[in-house]
């Protein structure tokens, strides 16, 4: 091993996966050897039988289906208003100093702080997880590709006024395509925080979901059922973020290039 | 026939910080005529790039005014095409889209366009690399689609600032070739900002030397070198008289550059 010498994608495969190995041989070490007890943690094989049990009789599929929605949904919601809005202050100084203040505060508002709020003005309907995820993420969005619209490089701004393009097309043609890789790494990043909060609006007033199936298993001390719960979670967020790196290598292949 | 008139342009970037105003141009006159080439020729700091992007609209004087035409210069316009020392080729798009950038922009059709664009690639040697992202490119082939990009537009006039000052001297060499073979054919207006000597003399047909700190400008010098000129020049006794003398004029300024500093 020396500094920065890279390794080849099959030895990179190797060393993803050893992880994982190290991991379950360490967890299958602390719980069938008895150093921790069964109703704090469940073994592997237990937690795999508790998995098979929830996808084969308890309809977890279903559970799972609802909180994917639910995730895209408010994440798609947040992005359709962020989206925009963050390229206008990006752009426009005027609407930066006037967004930016207000939208730095509510960033730091806790989405999960808002819960309570939302089922007063929502109730427990699916309207209401939404908008937990959507206050979640909104912020974040519109403050980041902000950031990202307004760092766009000012020579190829200069470049493309000198080759007559007026306002409209320095935002389509220079802002928005420059920054898009970016925007879309954001969004990537977000989804995954997205992910929190739907578990957490989950966990309270809810009768489906990955989240409520954890509060359900927390009640009957099933720890085999949360770890897999969580683990799902976990898989479905690689998987996503697998898409999302593929999809925007695809859609920006000048980057790779 | 004067195309571009440049009269009493100054610049004073305001203070900062508790510093002094700077005056990077003082009152300055230049006048150049239809299918000249003048290169404007100094030391850093000397407020040459200033007085480029003056014209280009890029950069508002303090006073004075630069007419092309007879109509005031306002702000950037593709009547002006410009060359940057820094690669601004827009990386999301292919050498051709790069070159084509200003065509779009203007609603010429898709078909039109390509056409167009083709015929620059050719023109500067790019054939082969229509479909290429500028990170392939090296850089004297990016700033080879950069002048095809400003040219492809046909503007009044072509604005360079110091264009090759990024690239190995072999490079740059047949880069200066390349652009005044462009000139010889088509008859373009060009001005051209550089701080190396040489590149000044081989392309100009007019040198404008300027001081430093304040910048104006000191000297004007005529190059009666014939056309078209090849790289051999550069060893004939007329050039080396012509460089002799502006090194004096340069290194007097950049003298006093390292002595403010």
């Amino acid at each position: 091993m020396r500094p920065l010498d890279p390794v080849t994608s099959k030895q990179r495969v190797a060393y993803g996966l050893a992880f994982f190995v190290v991991f379950v041989a360490l967890w299958s070490w602390a719980t069938f050897g008895g150093y921790v007890s069964k109703t704090f943690l469940a073994n592997p094989l237990t937690m795999v039988q508790e998995g098979y049990d929830l996808l084969a009789k308890q309809g977890f599929i279903y559970d799972i289906g609802m909180t994917i929605w639910r995730v895209v949904g408010g994440f798609a919601l947040a992005a359709i208003i962020a989206v925009p809005l963050g390229v206008l202050m990006g752009a426009y100084k005027p609407v930066e100093a006037f967004l930016e203040p207000f939208v730095s505060f509510a960033r730091y508002l806790p989405a999960s702080a808002f819960i309570p709020l939302l089922i007063l003005w929502a109730g427990i309907g699916e309207l209401q997880k939404l908008l937990v995820i959507f206050i979640g993420s909104v912020f974040q969005v519109i403050l980041m590709i902000a950031v990202t619209v307004g760092a766009t490089r000012r020579d190829l701004v200069e470049a493309a006024y000198t080759l007559g393009a007026k306002d409209r097309g320095i935002i389509r043609r220079v802002l928005l395509p420059s920054s898009a890789p970016e925007i879309a790494e954001i969004l990537r990043l977000v989804l995954g925080w997205a992910w929190t909060y739907v578990i957490v609006a989950e966990l309270i007033g809810s009768s489906s979901g990955i989240g409520h199936m954890i509060t359900d298993s927390q009640a009957l001390l099933n720890t085999g059922q949360i770890i897999f719960g969580i683990i799902v979670i976990g898989l479905i967020g690689l998987l996503s973020d697998f898409m999302f790196k593929a999809f925007n290598a695809w859609l920006f292949p000048w980057r790779l290039a | 026939m004067t195309i571009l008139k440049v009269e009493q342009v100054s610049r004073t970037f305001p203070a900062r910080h508790g510093n002094a105003p700077t005056k990077a141009l003082e009152p300055t006159d230049l006048v150049i005529g239809n299918n000249d080439f003048v290169t404007i020729l100094g030391p850093s700091g000397c407020g040459k790039s200033t007085l480029l992007r003056i014209v280009a609209g890029l950069d508002r004087p303090t006073s004075g005014r630069v007419t092309l035409d007879g109509r005031e210069v306002t702000g950037p316009g593709a009547d002006r095409g410009m060359v940057f020392q820094s690669y601004t080729l827009f990386p999301w798009l292919t050498v051709r889209e790069n070159i084509a950038f200003g065509l779009r922009e203007r609603g010429v059709s898709e078909a039109e366009r390509n056409k167009i664009a083709d015929a620059f690639i050719r023109q500067v040697g790019l054939s082969g690399f229509e479909n290429h992202w500028p990170k392939q490119l090296s850089g004297g082939m990016q700033q080879r689609t950069a002048i095809a990009r400003a040219l492809a537009n046909d503007p009044k006039i072509l604005l360079l600032d110091e264009p090759f000052g990024a690239l190995d001297n072999q490079t740059r060499a047949l880069m200066q070739e390349m652009l005044l073979g462009i000139w010889e054919r088509d008859q373009k207006t060009v001005l051209f900002v550089t701080h190396d000597i040489e590149e000044a003399i081989f392309l100009g047909s007019r040198v404008i030397v300027m001081s430093a700190r304040p910048g104006r400008i000191k000297a004007e010098i005529t190059v009666d070198l014939p056309h078209p000129r090849s790289y051999k020049i550069k060893t004939t006794p007329e050039f080396v008289q012509l460089k002799e003398r502006l090194v004096e004029e340069i290194r007097t300024e950049a003298l006093k550059v390292t002595e403010h500093a």
